[in-house]
């Protein structure tokens, strides 16, 4: 027992950098799927048919570029933007370098979870803003906005546990972080204590997650 | 004034044309409550939402004091709304808001400064009578308290026209009689309009000074309180009406009428003063006919006694029919409902 905790301990400072890469991944794609997708998820919205400002091309333009972003599987869409994240970032290895693709794959399935959380609104609310003679723009940041914030926090827990996952196989191109650390000490070295441990921690870190993403959620739900 | 002049609302569905409203015209007066009654699919939804614009006409205007809704820019008519107060069947309040944030939402709305947003809202607040609800959400309330939140939140920009969309539909009695009260004393208070359309005649007759009725996108009747209670033209009309105030003769009655006798069946209807005449002594005194009183209803609209009176007339025939003259001279109405 002893000598499983000692030999568990060997791997504490590469476990540690490992979470924190992860987490690192996660948070910085979690931002940028925020600052895109949210905007993405209620421009769809509000443009669609007997919604705010409706505008049948522009929807449909943004409806399916949201699904072919959520349509790509991830270990392709890794693969396919290297270009793209060489651009950008300056190289196509490192926890930033996943953050590339991990945002572009998260920025249209945070758009749909955007989409979904405000098309639940009930019509008659956003109407009584529009009697009030509420702008569009007023309307968006006072109505849609406010009125589907636990959904849309729900949204975002589902997407930062998406992204935990999806990280992982960023590790598999050298994205580093725990997927990495995985397969290289787990899967090619036979370290099975590795292995598991990186599980134990991605199990730990998901929880976390939904925890968090609940407690926050019903923070500002009033919808009794 | 309100003036609606030839509106049209044509809806295109998978069925075809549908002809929501059918070339309306309606005057609303400063300061009246204005009912608009109908049976479900009249139209009345789609009328009451196109005095805002929450609905676009098909052809046709509608003129609040003196500016033609259908004419302004959306900047112009946004602004216009704000003058336009609106309150509706399911309160549609924001959930993510406490009662104070929802009626100092269309103050926010025009731009009012914070310090000002609140002490207007404080003030609404007390006015409908939900100051210890202040900080509640609206999930905490129950249903007649969060239509007094929609009036609140209505009134907030000092409209001078409040429209009512069935707001008192999914009330229970109780509640729906407090917000009709409510709605009154904020009329007189505030020197508003109020437009309401509802399917119940209940509301009409507790707070209505006039009255439309809609069927098939058309305005089939319309008039004072008193003039269409008392004689309504339409079959549909003297449904709703039978709903509140039964004029129907009850089965003993019937059967009385059809039997043989002597004598005269009369049926009286009354509004107002005369109810407080002595007009049946009279007619025994001068007339010498005998009056057995069969049946009668009295019934108050909005504080006018207003009834009905079956007599059962006995006497000669030319004495019945002077007395049938007199009740005719007094102003009543009386219809013979036997011959014998």
């Amino acid at each position: 027992m002893f000598d499983l905790v000692e030999k568990l301990a060997r791997y504490n400072d590469l476990m540690i950098s490992g979470s924190l890469e992860t987490l690192y991944m996660v948070v910085m794609s979690l931002f940028f799927a925020i600052v895109g997708g949210i905007p993405l998820g209620v421009l769809t919205t509000i443009t669609r048919q007997n919604h705010i400002l409706p505008n049948k091309s522009l929807n449909y333009i943004l409806d399916v570029i949201i699904n072919i972003g959520r349509s790509i599987p991830f270990i392709i869409l890794m693969v396919a933007v290297i270009p793209f994240t060489r651009m950008i970032v300056g190289t196509s290895i490192g926890t930033n370098a996943a953050v590339v693709p991990l945002s572009l794959a998260a920025i249209p399935f945070m758009g749909r979870v955007t989409d979904n959380a405000i098309l639940e609104i009930d019509h008659g609310v956003i109407e009584s803003a529009q009697s009030m003679g509420a702008s569009p723009l007023q309307i968006v940041f006072k109505v849609l906005l406010p009125e589907s914030l636990p959904a849309i926090i729900l949204g975002l827990t589902l997407t930062a546990i998406n992204l935990v996952s999806y990280s992982a196989m960023a590790g598999a191109i050298g994205g580093g972080g725990l997927g990495d650390i995985a397969i290289r000490y787990g899967y090619q070295r036979f370290q099975l204590g590795v292995m598991l441990e990186t599980i134990v921690i991605l199990v730990l870190m998901v929880q976390a997650f939904q925890f968090l993403g609940n407690k926050i959620a019903s923070f500002f739900d009033h919808r009794a | 004034m309100i003036k609606i002049e030839n509106l049209t609302k044509h809806y295109h569905a998978s069925q075809g044309k549908v002809e929501a409203i059918n070339g309306l015209n309606l005057k609303v007066n400063d300061g009246e409550i204005f009912g608009i009654i109908g049976p479900s699919g009249a139209g009345k939804s789609t009328l009451i939402r196109m005095l805002n614009l929450l609905e676009m006409p098909t052809s046709g205007t509608i003129n609040i004091n003196g500016t033609n809704l259908t004419e302004l820019s959306s900047q112009n008519l946004r602004e216009a709304r704000q003058k336009i107060g609106m309150i509706f069947q399911h309160f549609n309040l924001l959930s993510s808001r406490t009662v104070l944030g929802n009626v100092a939402f269309p103050l926010e709305i025009a731009g009012v400064k914070k310090k000002e947003r609140r002490r207007k809202a404080k003030e609404l607040i007390d006015l409908v009578g939900l100051s210890d609800r202040a900080y509640h959400y609206p999930s905490q309330l129950s249903g007649g308290q969060k239509q007094r939140v929609g009036i609140a939140r209505a009134l907030a920009n000092d409209p001078d026209l409040l429209l009512s969309d069935e707001a008192t539909s999914s009330l229970d009695p109780e509640s729906t009689k407090s917000v009709l009260e409510l709605l009154g004393r904020i009329r007189d208070k505030m020197n508003l309009t109020i437009i309401l359309i509802t399917h119940e005649m209940e509301v009409i007759k507790d707070i209505c000074d006039r009255v439309a009725v809609l069927e098939n996108g058309k305005i089939i009747e319309e008039g004072s309180i008193i003039d269409i209670f008392s004689s309504p033209q339409k079959n549909l009309t003297k449904k709703f009406i039978n709903s509140v105030i039964d004029f129907n003769l009850p089965e003993r009655i019937v059967k009385y009428v059809k039997a043989e006798r002597p004598g005269k069946l009369i049926r009286i209807s009354f509004v107002g003063e005369k109810t407080h005449e002595p007009f049946i002594t009279y007619l025994i005194r001068h007339y010498s006919v005998d009056a057995n009183i069969l049946y009668g209803n009295i019934d108050e609209l909005q504080g006018v006694p207003f009834g009905t009176l079956v007599l059962d007339l006995e006497g000669q025939p030319v004495n019945i029919k002077a007395s049938i003259d007199y009740l005719h001279n007094q102003g009543l109405r009386v219809e013979v409902l036997s011959n014998v």
